[in-house]
């Protein structure tokens, strides 16, 4: 009883850093308390599994990824096929090009922008600007991106097809791209 | 078109086949993205 009550202190340990990991790709906090208490539930239940070739933290995130893909399934965020044209989600999505197909506002130079990976302002921006996306867009962008997830295991688990998945990337990576600059380059901080 | 640039090589990024510095800004932001897990790791519990 003891051992146990001490594995289940050792995974509650967690549960802050599996909670930012899960609200940055559900953008919502109870949806994100769920996919985590499901997590520490089924890693109580598995843990004579883990071997300690990771770290438990990794462990814990690799069973978290699988809860979020299973959420998404199981509320219905599925996407319909018909909500995937540019500039149908929004503010966030403003059409950054003309009638003709040319920049409104060509990108400027960001110079050398790695240097603002090691500012903790950079990320909040980052952060804000994700949560800008429509959720849709930036769960697909965050499974993508973030969670490295192939464009096949995408399209399987949210029943879109690759073309879908292409224009939702490319609306996420304009709005991203947008308020980044908006936020962060066109505004001083470099 | 530019439009029709920044698509193509946004589709690029998924598959095989001003608008400079969108590709260069587009591949920082998804070398921002890999790194989000780190960054979440770092903050405080």
């Amino acid at each position: 009883m003891a051992a146990q009550d001490d594995q289940a202190q050792s995974l509650e340990a967690h549960r802050k850093y599996l909670q930012r990991y899960a609200l940055f790709h559900l953008h919502d906090a109870s949806l994100a308390e769920d996919a985590v208490q499901d997590t520490l539930i089924a890693a109580l239940a598995q843990l004579d599994r883990f071997q300690g070739r990771s770290q438990l933290r990794t462990w814990l995130t690799g069973i978290l990824k699988h809860k979020i893909i299973d959420l998404t399934r199981s509320r219905g965020r599925g996407l319909p096929v018909d909500a995937i044209s540019l500039g149908e989600e929004g503010a966030s999505s403003a059409d950054p090009f003309n009638a003709k197909g040319k920049w409104i506002d060509p990108p400027a130079d960001w110079g050398m922008p790695d240097a603002a990976l090691e500012s903790n302002q950079f990320w909040q921006v980052y952060q804000d600007c994700c949560q800008r996306m429509s959720k849709r867009d930036a769960l697909v962008f965050s499974m993508r991106e973030v969670m490295g997830l192939s464009s096949e295991e995408i399209c399987k688990n949210i029943g879109i097809t690759t073309t879908n998945l292409h224009v939702i990337l490319f609306r996420a990576r304009l709005s991203l791209r947008a308020c980044m600059n908006k936020n962060w380059f066109g505004a001083g901080h470099q | 078109s530019c439009e029709q640039a920044a698509r193509l090589s946004s589709m690029a990024m998924e598959q095989p086949l001003g608008c400079g510095n969108f590709n260069r800004q587009i591949e920082f932001l998804r070398r921002a993205a890999r790194k989000v897990p780190e960054v979440l790791e770092q903050e405080r519990d």
